[in-house]
Formats: structure tokens, C-alpha cells, sequence
């Protein structure tokens, strides 16, 4: 992974020549970039209920092929029946998990009342376009119980761009885990359907998903942070993940 | 008493040594010499109403406007310098349309009518420290009637040049206040539904104007529970109100 | 510095260095870098180590392979039989790390058939990394190669470019680092066999630990002046933490578009657009 600044100085070669042989330029000029972003790794995804929502994170921060913590935790609860999970950078993370609970907390104090969750998430999203031209690397997730008591969805990209959807993940496991979720809730391939899933089959789904995402996702393990929120509100708990 | 009022009502920025603010106070009194406005609260909805006063017969009656849309659910009457009210509806309109811009959902009337109010003090001649230009160098010379419905139901609210904003069941603005205040306490009860309400408001204004009540002189609107929308009545929805309320047609002699 | 003899080779065309192609490749990749890009370089996680004790060496690897970030087997060997008195752990590019060993393990047999003598290590490390030098680091090799001959046991170290090393304890891979912090801690000169099984696992163990290019089992080689013994998956750190649900699919969840039917050794294909199998 690259650090911040980097330099092409190693991909010129200095060579001498003589007589007819061409003389290649010997003092190349050194490129230098700024490279601000990192990804560190893990993978975040949520389902939406008919009643409830269940989303879900794994806590290995990484860099390169180096673990940077085994325990770092890439969700927020924004309001009593909101979280938002995040994957990307971590810094990116932290700062626009700061700035999102801040700007709840302003909405609060003027309007003496909790944001709903499509408020968050819109919230969310023009935060995300406001930095339109010099983006958070983060990979966002708005999940939680929308007004009527239904559980709600949202996934983004970098720059806001935003859409409610049954479920969704993000993160270096991404691809992982919605290839088992299209075929266990979207069951966009099949002729014959199951019934759908109740609440617990759908929370023990979720975990054999994220477990198996760490069997195959180098950045993703150590543990999974589970989130279910329903009308008791946000429930929290954790299992265990390989830690190689 | 006199002599204190002239040394001390010249600035805006200088309290009296008795703790007043007198241009403040005069903002009041100009609102006290504007047209009658007046708000009616229900279960079912809202209903805003004013009186329409046309300085000449060559004037055309639809071009004084003194109910606002400020967002689709709300709506606002005034009372005092129309130009005051102008400025403090747009500064609400774009208010109401951040945030839905922000958050996906209309601006409950209470957070609308609090933005209005934060303008209402936001003068004086000097520039403050964003460098923000200077909307006014005196107070708004303006009441307003803001009414919407939002999640908590319908809602009536009076604002005033202070800043001060209350919630009502019903109010009344303007040069005929205090008598329209008397005929709401006595006639207002909280189960009315928004036609009785249409119809006191109606039989208030013809109480209070000068000129005949006609379907051209005067403005209503409403913002009803069932459609979550604000509605200003054409001239001849109110003429059906008019009808209805006073069958036998309006005499010529005004304040009957 | 006398240069004559460099423009001489150069009149004599076909003498020396050419440097052609490292022009041309500059050039186009100078013209346009979207039509022309390098090849990039291919890198396994692996953390690989070995250490000489007292009458024999030890060899370690981890077993994982990676493909990018994703695990492409968790359980492959990295430990490859050399001769009969030496073993080689390796590190790289997979490919080249199967077919480089395999190549000089059938060389090192011919070699011990024509002599009759067992091949030294250091033989086996020379072959290799003239061998590596030659292709100039394109073959992605690391190796830690370690054996048993007349000399006594001995370890060494070779890069991808051809330099090599003979150390008393060595490691390789992406997990190199982690491996070595736990080699410079416990190695000792003359440790037991089992003392250096016992510091080898734990290196490797480290490495699938703490770097994300490692994982999965601990295998281990010990070669003394008798026995090539190899120990596979002596470990297993971690075990899976959750074994997923079954999931039951119902017959003709699958739509069905054609069917063929054997009949006589002939192929037959009937369409069947939207008919479901029963079964």
C-alpha cells in the first residue's frame, strides 16, 4: 500500500552509452504525487426485515499485508434505531462519523427531535456530494427501522450517490458476500422459492456470511460486531472470526 | 418621560435607562396600522385570512398579496410593511427548501417559523464577523401568521418585530386586532371543524373592514390535514364562503 | 575508465550487451502508457523458515495461497523434496516455484545417479542461483533451502536474483519479518531437533499470525543425517469459528432449457424452453 507521498524515481534507469548507441536521457525528471487514501480493508453489510434490520462489520484494521488492530470498530450508532457502517479508510471514517453525529445533534437541539432514518440518510449523502471534488474514501451503509416500522437499507457510494435496497454490502469482502445474499434474499435466480427467512434464520445467515467472507477475504476477520435493530432498539453482540 | 424617549429611540442598538428598545417598540406600532390578518387553528387544518386594502380603485386587487406559500405544507399571512414580510418569507422559503434538500422531508412549522424568528432581531449597521451582507439596519416593520401541518398535526403561529414567536389556537394581527381577538375568545371552540373555521374567519373580516367584503378584497387560504398541502383560495372559492356565511348579502354600511 | 573495448563490441554486432529491447520497451512505454504497460510483478504471501541445529536442520512454511486479497487455497505445500538429504521451503510465484524445484530435484537425481555420491546442499544452492541469475529475477523464486551432507548440516538463503546466503537460521516471504522476530529471540547454536521444531512452529506461527499473506496450517520438514521426515500440518492455530447452514434447494429451483439424453452411445437434445425437471 502506498504511503502519502510517492516518487517514480525507481522506474527510470540511468544508462551510459557510447559512440553510435543512442544516449537515453540520464536525469529524468521525478514525478511526485500526492496519495492521501488507503484502504484498510474489512467488510460491511446490512439486511432489511419486515419489522427489523441486521447489519454487520468485521474489526481488523489493515494496511498492506500488515494487521493494524484486531478490534476496531467501523460502525456508528447515530440515533436510536440508526447505524452507520463503514468501509474504506479509517480515517476517512472517523471524521465523517464525528461530523454525522454532530450534525444529528444540531438537528436535534433545532428541531426537538430525533432524524428519522431517511433523514440520516439523506443527511449522509449530502455530506458525501459536498466533498464531491475531493472525496472521504468510505464505502457507506445507513441501516435501521424507518417510520412505519420497517426495517431500512441504504447503500452509497464515495460521493453520495444513494439508494434504498432490501440489502447491500461494502468493503474488500464485497463481492464475497453478495454473491451469497443474491441468492439467499435476492433469489434473483430461481424458479422455486422458499419461504423467506424469519429473524433468527436471517441473524445466523448473516454470520455464516461474514465467517465465510474471513475464510476467504485476507482483510477481513478477527471478529464480526452484529447489529440488530428492531422496535427494543439497537441490540448489539459479537462473534468470533479467524484470526490468521 | 418624553424627553428620555427623544435622546433614546434614535439607535438601534441602545436599550432606554427603563430597559427598553424603542425602535423595536415602533416596529410594533407600524404593525398595529397594517391590515387585518387572522389565523385559525382546527383539527382538520388551518385556516390564514386578511382583508385586502386597496389604496384606489385603479388599483388591481389580485396584485397585493399577503398570504405566502413558504413550503407546500405551509403558509404564512401578514400584517405591517409587505416589503419586511417579503424579505422574511423568501428568508423561510429558503430555509424550508434546505431542508428538505438535507434531510428528504419537509421542515416541521415550528423549526420554520424559529428561522423566521432568528431574522427578526439580525440587524444593526455593522457587519458582523462571516462578513455576511446585512439584510437590515432597522427591525422588521411585519407580524406574521405562520400555519402548516406537519407530524405533530395542524398548527397556528404569531410572530412579532421582536423575535417573539407563540403558538395559538387562533390569533388575530393588524389595525383591528383587539376586536378580532374579542370575536375569536368568544365565538372559537377547540372542536370547530376548518368550514366553521373558514366561516368565522369570514364573518371577522367583514366585521372589522371598512369596505364591503367582496370576493376581490380579501384573502384566504388554508392548510388542511386531509391533503398535507397549503391552499389559497381563488376569488370564487371565497365567494362561496361569502354566500354561504351571509345569505342575504352584505349591506354597504360597514362594521354591521 | 578505459571504454575502447565497449564501442569495439558494439562494431562487432551481436557482441555483448544489446540493449535494444530496453530502448524500445522505454520507448513505447514513454509514447503511450495506456497502449503499452509493463507486466506487473506477481507476489505470494508466504512466510517461510528454517534453522540448523545439533545434527540436522528444520524447515517451516505456512500453507496459504493467495491470488490478490483473496485465499486461493488454505491448505497447499510450500515444502518441496529436494533429494533425499535436502529440503527446500519456498517463496514467490507459485508457478515458478513448482516447476524450478521439480526441475532441479530431477536434476540433483541424475546428478547423485552419474557420481554416486549424495548432492552437497551448497551443490544444489549454486545450480539454483546460477539458474535464478540468468533470468534476472523474472523468475519469482525465494528459497530457504536447507539439508544434511558430509559437511555436516547446513542452511541458506536464495533471492529471486540469484545472491544467496548460508546462515544458522534464515526466513523468507511476506511473513519474513514476523518469522525472524521469533528466530532472533529464541535461536540458540546447537539446539535439539525438537528445540528447533518447536522455534521453527512458532515462526511460523507468527507469520500466519500477525501477516495477512500467511495462514492456515504449520508444516514442518526435519532433516538429519538419517531421515528426511516430514511432519504435515503439525499445526492448525486456527480452527474455523463457524460452521455454515446448509442451504436446501428444492428440486427445479433451476430452470430447465434443454435436456440431452444419451440413447445408444448417439446424443439427443430436446427443447424445453420452460419445463421444469422433475426428479
Amino acid at each position: 500500500m502506498m504511503g502519502e507521498w510517492s516518487s517514480g524515481e525507481g522506474l527510470q534507469q540511468h544508462m551510459q552509452s557510447h559512440g553510435s548507441v543512442p544516449r537515453p536521457v540520464s536525469n529524468p525528471p521525478m514525478e511526485h504525487r500526492f496519495m492521501p487514501y488507503q484502504n484498510n480493508g474489512g467488510t460491511v453489510f446490512a439486511v432489511a426485515g419486515p419489522t427489523y434490520a441486521v447489519a454487520m462489520a468485521d474489526t481488523r484494521l489493515s494496511s498492506g499485508m500488515r494487521i493494524l488492530s484486531r478490534n476496531t470498530t467501523k460502525c456508528t450508532q447515530l440515533t436510536s434505531k440508526c447505524v452507520v457502517l463503514t468501509g474504506g479508510m479509517q480515517a476517512e471514517m472517523v471524521e465523517l462519523h464525528k461530523r454525522m453525529k454532530i450534525l444529528i445533534t444540531q438537528y436535534e437541539h433545532a428541531h426537538r427531535r430525533e432524524p428519522s432514518v431517511n433523514a440520516v440518510a439523506q443527511l449522509l449523502s449530502t455530506r458525501l456530494y459536498f466533498k464531491r471534488f475531493f472525496p472521504y474514501y468510505t464505502f457507506n451503509v445507513v441501516v435501521g427501522l424507518d417510520e412505519e416500522g420497517k426495517g431500512a437499507v441504504y447503500g452509497y457510494d464515495a460521493i453520495g450517490s444513494f439508494e434504498r435496497i432490501p440489502y447491500v454490502s461494502q468493503g474488500t469482502g464485497a463481492e464475497l458476500v453478495t454473491s451469497v445474499l443474491d441468492n439467499q434474499i435476492g433469489k434473483t435466480n430461481q424458479t422455486k422459492q422458499l419461504e423467506p427467512l424469519d429473524k433468527t434464520d436471517l441473524i445466523d445467515l448473516a454470520k455464516d456470511v461474514i465467517a465465510a467472507a474471513g475464510e476467504r477475504d485476507i482483510y477481513t476477520g478477527d471478529y464480526a460486531e452484529v447489529y440488530v435493530i428492531d422496535e427494543t432498539g439497537v441490540n448489539k453482540s459479537k462473534v468470533d472470526l479467524r484470526k490468521e | 418621560m418624553f424627553a428620555t424617549r427623544s435622546e433614546y429611540d434614535r439607535g438601534v442598538n441602545t436599550f432606554s435607562p427603563e430597559g427598553r428598545l424603542f425602535q423595536v417598540e415602533y416596529a410594533i406600532e407600524a404593525v398595529k396600522l397594517g391590515s387585518t390578518a387572522v389565523g385559525i387553528q382546527t383539527s382538520e387544518g388551518v385556516i390564514l385570512a386578511v382583508e385586502r386594502r386597496l389604496a384606489s380603485p385603479l388599483v388591481v386587487p389580485s396584485s397585493i398579496e399577503k398570504i405566502y406559500e413558504l413550503d407546500y405544507h405551509i403558509g404564512c399571512a401578514m400584517s405591517g410593511l409587505i416589503a419586511d414580510a417579503r424579505t422574511l418569507a423568501d428568508h423561510a422559503r429558503t430555509e424550508c427548501a434546505n431542508h428538505f434538500f438535507t434531510f428528504n422531508e419537509r421542515m416541521s412549522t415550528e423549526s420554520c417559523v424559529h428561522a423566521i424568528s432568528d431574522l427578526a432581531l439580525d440587524f444593526s449597521d455593522v457587519a458582523d464577523r462571516r462578513d455576511r451582507k446585512k439584510l437590515m439596519s432597522r427591525p422588521f416593520g411585519v407580524s406574521l401568521l405562520v400555519a402548516g401541518v406537519d407530524d405533530d398535526g395542524p398548527s397556528l403561529w404569531k410572530t412579532d418585530p421582536t423575535g417573539t414567536y407563540s403558538k395559538c389556537t387562533a390569533a388575530a394581527i393588524g389595525s383591528a386586532s383587539e376586536s378580532a381577538q374579542g370575536t375569536l375568545q368568544e365565538q372559537y371552540n377547540k372542536s370547530m371543524t376548518l368550514k366553521e373555521a373558514e366561516d368565522l374567519a369570514v364573518t371577522i373580516l367583514k366585521q372589522v373592514m371598512e369596505e364591503k367584503l367582496t370576493k376581490s378584497n380579501a384573502e384566504i387560504a388554508s392548510v388542511s390535514m386531509d391533503t398535507k398541502r397549503y391552499h389559497l383560495y381563488t376569488p370564487d372559492e371565497l365567494q362561496t364562503i361569502i354566500d354561504r356565511v351571509f345569505p342575504q348579502g352584505i349591506s354597504t354600511e360597514p362594521g354591521t | 575508465m578505459p571504454v575502447d573495448y565497449v564501442e569495439t563490441l558494439v562494431a562487432q554486432k551481436g557482441a555483448g550487451f544489446v540493449f535494444d529491447n530496453y530502448q524500445r520497451n522505454q520507448f513505447l512505454a514513454s509514447s503511450d502508457p495506456q497502449a503499452f504497460k509493463m507486466p506487473d510483478l506477481k507476489k505470494t504471501g508466504t512466510t517461510i523458515c528454517g534453522v540448523v541445529c545439533d545434527g540436522g536442520v528444520v524447515l517451516g512454511a505456512d500453507t496459504r495461497a493467495t491470488a490478490g486479497d483473496i485465499v486461493a487455497d488454505k491448505n497447499c505445500e510450500k515444502l518441496h523434496k529436494m533429494a533425499d538429504n535436502i529440503c527446500c521451503a519456498g517463496a514467490g510465484t507459485a508457478a515458478d516455484l513448482e516447476h524450478t524445484t521439480k526441475k532441479f530435484a530431477a536434476d540433483l537425481e541424475l546428478m547423485r545417479l552419474t557420481l554416486h555420491r549424495t548432492p552437497r546442499v551448497g551443490t544444489a544452492v549454486t545450480m539454483l542461483s546460477q539458474h535464478l541469475f540468468r533470468y534476472m529475477g523474472y523468475v519469482g523464486c525465494a528459497l530457504v533451502m536447507g539439508g544434511v551432507d558430509p559437511t555436516g548440516p547446513s542452511l541458506y538463503m536464495i533471492y529471486p536474483h540469484g545472491s544467496t546466503d548460508r546462515l544458522p537460521f534464515a526466513s523468507m516471504g511476506s511473513g519474513s519479518l514476523a518469522a525472524m522476530s521469533m528466530l532472533e529471540t529464541g535461536y540458540k547454536d546447537d539446539m535439539t531437533i525438537e528445540e528447533g521444531k518447536k522455534l521453527v512452529s512458532e515462526a511460523i506461527l507468527a507469520g500466519i499470525t500477525n501477516d495477512l499473506g500467511s495462514g492456515g496450517q504449520v508444516d514442518l520438514c526435519v532433516v538429519t543425517k538419517d531421515a528426511y521426515t516430514m511432519h504435515r500440518n503439525i499445526m492448525a492455530p486456527y480452527p474455523r469459528t463457524r460452521i455454515p447452514k446448509p442451504v436446501m434447494f428444492p428440486t427445479g429451483t433451476t430452470t430447465v432449457l434443454e435436456e440431452v439424453k444419451m440413447l445408444k452411445g448417439r446424443l439427443e437434445v430436446t427443447d424445453a424452453d420452460v419445463e421444469m425437471r422433475d426428479a
